[in-house]
């Protein structure tokens, strides 16, 4: 091959690609879009403020366009109307919230004056909301939608005036309580220090009940029912009534996590037992609490420390979970009738959670659902026709999207996502349930599969590393006569270790990847065999009816 | 794949002339899927137009044409070729670019775009300044060479960098797989890409303003504006390409890239535009939006000869003079750059022959380089002058492409309307485009200049473009070359003046006069104004450059919208400082020195309060709080009638009550660490402290005092009547209380409290109120008493006067009424200080 001259070369450079283009033209077309939650999930957004905030400088300002809704609790009131609580003491009325899309919402400011509202409900005629330093009722006692009475149903809890000591609820449990939860108090400063209880033999000093879950009854008594919460900013109650918690990752807590709200549990920070002696307190006779352990072995030592129901993996399931919601709407809101979701602050997003008993005791896997809002996700409130307001603001910490506050509402497109609904632990393996049919070849087969699991670490530092991890080999899958179902064998479970399943090679029989291929089972206990009805003994679905 | 690279490497260089389409149309073993990819990338190449000739930004902008500096020219691509990466030479203007790191290869590139990029960069990657290696080659040897280069780069697995999480700084897990195409389009019009590469013609950059310069240059003739010398302003600017992305990139990769371009490419060419993980995850789903399944990376090759094999031939061929890996260093040069013939008929720069790169330059780029190469040979000044040095600089680095600097460069004509200020407010071209670099090493300290080119000196809230990042090294003697190219004058610093706070004063109130109009102080403005703050100003301009653009704005810095305030140099404010013009700059410098300890002009101070300040005009208005002296809850409670009051709701009582302004509620409100709110009026007094009421077995037992639930006392709420005033609820013992508390005449205090027995039929008690409580109290009448606060209060209702005046120790002196309830009993009292 001999060269030619350089200006030849280019023209033929220029030839070749105009001919390739010519090619390139015929044989394009419109790229397959893989399928995204939104598909499913159709996001609206009701309010979003105009501008991200620094949302940690101390110069903080909402966006100057018109109120602030940083939204702090939620309430359905009727077809057209939602009660909105905000961060800086408001309840507003917002009229026309279900219009799609909703460019006719008024607002009719119901209440103010509260101090820094962290959750409403409605009950009768009243709303409640839990202020810094007591549970208060609104009512509107001449019917013109302004609250002019601001009735104190319960206080007690200790106030010192500490940033850190958010007071959140209340949540209804199936009983008619109301149930609440206080953070504990950090940097407490000098001349708040007066205002602690302290517990001597733990070296442990807070404000009065902070990192306690407190019930009031009807009657208006206040009880102390569980301690050891760090910042328990999201509480609901599952379809049976019972009531939960989440917990952020910090000092104590090592990753966000779940709890089933009993009497005398203790979950995770000792601070909370400097109430301990206090009248009412059903914990007692804690003197000394183990540190630096893995959990499995803290457990042993430490009988009152009760694990959580459910473990969110640090990042891949969230960065700080908030409100808790169940799923009440009998299939308007997809496939999840009877479910709970967690709202997550740094990642502006939701995850779902899938509930069992075993042994009496709570525990099940939790799922990546929605992200996406347009900030810090903090509460969720499901509307009258099932879908979810999600309310947002992320003043103080920080958070993914594209606002500083907001509401945004989340509708069910009627197109059910490929996902694992379900994951039930057996005595040896775990029972995955799909929202569709499943591709019987990818599903029986064991390579479609793959499980770590790893526990944590119980200690004052902020936060765990994932520890003791290990992969497990899948032996088998079953994949059930519908396709709804398949069992895995797997041998190597781990009592109060998180199981960790990724299934990248399932397929719908219609060819569709699941949409979100990860689930997280929290496996405090493993259910034992029975011969008669193999795997079922000893567990009882708390979805029932 | 063999016979496709084959036939690129072939076509790329024209070397089967017309052939090639036809070779492309015969080579029925080729791949359907290789050619459709392959013929994509080359069909979305949108820039530069199908000339083979490496892209140099700063060359092709300004060296267009053969008469223009050829030597500088030269210079330029000398170094942006990276020929001294092979050809040695000890002059540093020379250095080269060099390639990017190959050594995490393996994780980031896609094999078959790498493939084909070694075979023929040019027609892989038109504009490329990577040259051919294996254009003369016989194909099957071709072939061979190429699979071990890629098995050697698939060993290059440098892992990617840990980014960490935190609250602050929020990063969603596999983040890369998360961008949204769509936020990532408005992000590359934006915050800076389309300076340099191609904006998307579509993208709507918002309302269009019709810029000063834009609107002239539509209405001139060609001849006129060659003859107003506005060719460069007016002639399109082509952009740097970058090449078939889709096929190149995995998400991740890319990614990563634009979170840290230095990362792997540390010539610094490409800046870093700052941007967060999710936004470069956005910009990544925008940039490889044409991927459809989610690629892999290179399979990491198994076969350790072709390893070997394709290590030795990275050195052997020099690919690692330019491009950094792990495991090969360079071993061989080539003839030294000032030894080279510059009138050889074969050389790499255009007309190659066997075993010599090809670099595909124009004829232009080939004299410019000739021009350079022959300048060599003839003494030279070892050191470039200041201002040759930042020319180069900023041809290499493409400032230009924001920044106008000596009439040349700025934002092209076709990308200034992706210039935009957030919110579209309008301040001008200087508002919303990168700043014109003339004079600014007059303008900035040394150590701000520094600071801006370290990323760190973003001022400019309103402007969606960011300035970028450059690699430290290139950019480390910029500030000291445009100091000395502006001639920065040592001139006495106005800093020396000596601190006096009279000055600071003048200088604060002549802000009030025109400043804060268009500039927010310490992060507080007035309504509607952005702009650049001016606190923090002093550390970052020259006082010199601070008084003479006061002087006379627009000498400095032309079409600034900055007025002058002394018109002929006369001040417009005669007041302040007899007017002398001298002293009043001096005095503005002074208070801006000083600016985090001044206090903000009163326009500002004003506007800040404003926000927040909470004023009952009409009915009264209530927040609950933390409040000095009222507790960790307290409700205040401000009154149009000027006299404000706090209930605390832990001791059950009235606390606190002032006139005048009532309370700034932007802490309770909007900051984080929620501190104590301070009424805001005058004349503040403590109400009498303590429970209200107390029953009390024997008249002489002391006051109670214990808080909580065994003080049998119980807060309940308050309601509040139509004209919106509370009435604080609470219980005590058996005995329901309403407690009121409203102005009275005089800006003075009426409290009516309402006791109810709720227990009428139970044995009656004897009900104490504590009327008024002191170190010491002094009877004014039966029914009236001052206490040494100044504090009066006068009694009456359901009570019987004088009451006891007990002394229960040095320090406290209480005034006690016994109640007679019968079901209800009323008290009045009312509050005079």
């Amino acid at each position: 091959m001999v060269s030619s001259s350089p200006t030849k070369r280019r023209l033929a450079i220029v030839f070749c690609l105009c001919l390739v283009t010519a090619i390139f033209q015929l044989a394009s077309s419109t790229p397959v879009r893989a399928a995204d939650e939104n598909d499913y999930y159709r996001m609206i957004s009701i309010v979003t403020s105009q501008a991200p905030t620094e949302s940690r400088s101390k110069f903080w300002k909402p966006a100057p366009d018109g109120l602030a809704l940083e939204v702090s609790g939620l309430a359905a009131v009727d077809d057209r109307r939602l009660a909105v609580a905000i961060r800086k003491g408001e309840v507003w009325l917002l009229d026309g919230v279900y219009e799609d899309p909703p460019n006719n919402v008024t607002y009719k400011q119901f209440a103010s004056a509260l101090h820094e509202p962290l959750g409403l409900v409605k009950r009768g005629e009243s709303f409640y909301t839990v202020q810094r330093s007591e549970l208060t009722q609104l009512r509107d006692t001449n019917g013109d939608d302004v609250a002019d009475e601001y009735l104190t149903v319960a206080k007690g809890w200790g106030t010192t005036g500490n940033y850190h000591e958010y007071a959140y609820g209340p949540k209804l449990d199936g009983e008619g309580n109301l149930w609440l939860t206080l953070n504990i108090g950090m940097g407490i400063g000098k001349e708040q220090q007066a205002r602690l209880v302290r517990d001597p033999a733990l070296g442990v000093a807070q404000a009065p009940w902070r990192g306690w879950g407190m019930k009031v009854t009807p009657d208006g008594e206040l009880i102390p029912v569980c301690a050891g919460m760090r910042s328990p900013s999201g509480l609901g109650a599952n379809r049976a009534g019972d009531m939960f918690y989440t917990d952020q990752q910090g000092n104590w807590v090592a990753t966000n996590s779940l709890h089933h709200m009993r009497r005398g549990a203790f979950f995770h920070h000792p601070e909370a037992l400097a109430s301990m002696s206090l009248p009412g307190s059903p914990i007692k006779d804690i003197n000394r609490v183990p540190t630096g352990l893995p959990l499995p072995e803290t457990l042993k030592r430490f009988p009152q420390l009760k694990p959580p129901a459910v473990w969110f993996p640090y990042k891949k399931m969230g960065q700080s979970a908030t409100d808790i919601m169940l799923d009440d709407s009998g299939g308007k809101f997809g496939p999840f009738d009877g479910q709970l979701f967690v709202g997550e602050f740094t990642l502006s997003s939701i995850s779902r959670v899938f509930l069992e008993r075993v042994d009496g005791e709570y525990q099940g896997a939790c799922f990546p659902f929605r992200e996406g809002f347009a900030s810090a996700v903090i509460r969720m409130e499901q509307g009258t026709d099932g879908s979810v307001f999600v309310g947002l603001s992320n003043r103080g910490w920080s958070s993914l999207g594209t606002a500083a506050y907001g509401l945004q509402r989340l509708v069910w497109t009627g197109q059910t996502p490929f996902e694992i609904k379900e994951m039930r632990a057996r005595p040896d393996g775990f029972e995955l349930v799909f929202t569709k049919p499943v591709d019987l070849v990818p599903a029986s087969d064991t390579a479609s599969y793959a499980m770590g699991s790893h526990t944590y670490t119980y200690h004052a530092t902020y936060g765990s590393d994932e520890i003791l991890k290990q992969s497990l080999s899948i032996k088998q899958a079953d994949v059930s006569q519908d396709g709804l179902r398949v069992r895995l064998t797997i041998s190597g479970l781990r009592e109060h270790f998180v199981h960790e399943l990724q299934t990248p090679g399932i397929r719908s029989r219609d060819g569709e990847p699941l949409l979100h291929p990860r689930a997280y089972y929290t496996l405090n206990r493993i259910p034992r065999m029975s011969s008669q009805e193999p795997g079922t003994n000893g567990i009882e679905s708390c979805e029932g009816r | 794949m063999g016979a496709s690279a084959r036939t690129l490497a072939r076509c790329g260089y024209g070397l089967i002339s017309s052939r090639c389409a036809i070779v492309l149309l015969d080579e029925s073993e080729m791949s359907c899927t290789l050619t459709l990819t392959m013929l994509i990338s080359l069909a979305t190449s949108a820039s530069p137009p199908p000339s083979a000739a490496p892209f140099v930004a700063g060359y092709d902008r300004f060296f267009h044409e053969a008469d223009q500096q050829q030597e500088l020219a030269g210079t330029l691509l000398l170094g942006e070729l990276s020929c001294v990466s092979c050809h040695a030479s000890e002059d540093a203007t020379l250095a080269p670019k060099r390639g990017p790191r190959l050594d995490g290869a393996g994780l980031r590139l896609q094999r078959e775009w790498i493939q084909r990029f070694i075979a023929a960069p040019q027609v892989t990657k038109p504009g490329t300044t990577m040259p051919g290696m294996l254009h003369l080659g016989l194909p099957e040897e071709t072939d061979r060479v190429l699979q071990a280069l890629v098995a050697f780069l698939s060993t290059q697995r440098k892992p990617f960098p840990e980014f960490v999480s935190t609250a602050g700084n929020p990063i969603a897990f596999e983040f890369w797989m998360k961008g949204n195409h769509e936020r990532g389009r408005t992000l590359y019009h934006r915050v800076g890409c389309v300076a340099c590469h191609e904006p998307d013609n579509e993208f709507d950059a918002g309302p269009q303003r019709s810029p000063d310069l834009e609107n002239l240059l539509a209405q001139l003739e060609p001849d006129e504006i060659r003859e107003l010398g506005l060719e460069n302003a007016s002639r399109p600017i082509r952009s740097v390409p970058h090449g078939d992305l889709a096929a190149k990139y995995v998400r991740k990769s890319l990614t990563y890239f634009l979170l840290d371009p230095h990362e792997t490419r540390p010539s610094g060419r490409m800046p870093s535009l700052k941007l967060k993980p999710d936004e470069a995850a956005d910009i990544t789903a925008y940039l490889l939006r044409g991927q459809n399944d989610d690629p892999q990376p290179i399979a990491l090759a198994t076969d350790d000869n072709l390893i070997d094999k394709g290590r030795r031939l990275f050195v052997e061929m020099r690919c690692v003079n330019c491009h950094d890996v792990k495991d090969a260093m360079p071993t061989s040069l080539a003839t030294p750059l000032a030894q080279l013939d510059i009138s050889a008929d074969r050389t790499c720069v255009a007309s190659p022959r066997d075993g010599l790169p090809y670099f595909g330059a124009s004829d232009t780029q080939a004299n410019s380089l000739r021009s350079s190469l022959a300048a060599l040979k003839s003494p030279q000044p070892s050191v470039p002058a200041a201002p040759d040095a930042i020319h180069l600089r900023m041809l290499q680095l493409n400032c230009y492409a924001c920044h106008e600097r000596e009439k040349r460069g700025g934002v092209g004509p076709q990308r200034r309307r992706y210039f935009e200020t957030v919110g579209h407010v309008d301040l001008g071209d200087e508002g919303r485009l990168p700043p014109p670099l003339d004079g600014v090493g007059q303008k900035l300290t040394g150590a701000w200049f520094k600071k801006v080119l370290d990323g760190g000196g973003d001022i400019r809230p309103h402007m969606f473009v960011r300035m970028p990042v450059f690699v430290p090294k290139s950019v480390a003697s910029l500030p000291a070359s445009f100091a000395k190219a502006d001639a920065a004058a040592s001139i006495p610093d106005l800093k020396t003046l000596p601190k006096s706070n009279a000055l600071a004063e003048a200088g604060r109130s002549l802000l009030d006069m025109g400043c804060v109009q268009c500039h927010p102080l310490r992060g507080e403005h007035m309504p509607g104004v952005v702009g650049v703050d001016l606190a923090g100003i002093a550390a970052r301009v020259h006082p010199q450059w601070f008084h003479d653009f006061l002087l006379n704005p627009a000498e400095l810095k032309s079409r600034t919208r900055m007025p002058t305030f002394f018109p002929n140099g006369r001040s417009g404010v005669p007041t302040v400082l007899g007017g002398d013009v001298e002293r009043q700059i001096a005095a503005i410098w002074t208070y801006l020195s000083d600016i985090d300890r001044q206090p903000l002009p009163e326009k500002l101070a004003g506007s800040k309060v404003h926000n927040f300040e909470l004023i009952p005009d009409e009915r009264p208005i209530l927040l609950r709080t933390f409040l000095q002296g009222a507790g960790t809850q307290a409700i205040a409670v401000g009154f149009p009638a000027q006299v404000h009051i706090a209930f605390d709701a832990e001791s059950v009582r009235f606390a606190r009550a002032w006139r005048g302004r009532f309370i700034d509620a932007h802490g309770t409100w909007f900051d984080r660490f929620t501190p104590p709110a301070a009424p805001l009026g005058d004349d503040l007094v403590a109400l009498p402290a303590g429970f209200p009421l107390a029953v009390l077995a024997d008249p002489q037992d002391s006051w109670p005092t214990e808080l909580g639930d065994n003080s049998g006392y119980k807060f309940r709420g308050y309601r509040l009547d139509s004209d919106g005033i509370p009435t604080f609820l609470y219980r005590f013992d058996r005995y329901e209380v309403e407690d009121r508390l409203v102005p009275a005449s005089g800006k003075q205090l009426a409290r009516k409290l309402l006791v109810r027995d709720t227990k009428v039929a139970a044995e009656k008690q004897v009900v104490w109120f504590r009327a008024n409580v002191g170190k010491s109290l002094r009877p004014l009448s039966k029914t009236a008493c001052v206490s040494e606060s100044g504090l009066t209060t006068s009694v009456s209702g359901d009570t019987s006067p004088p009451g006891v005046l007990r002394s229960a120790s040095e320090d406290l002196t209480e005034w006690r009424f016994p109640l007679d309830i019968e079901q209800t009993a009323t008290i009045e009292v009312e509050y005079k200080w």
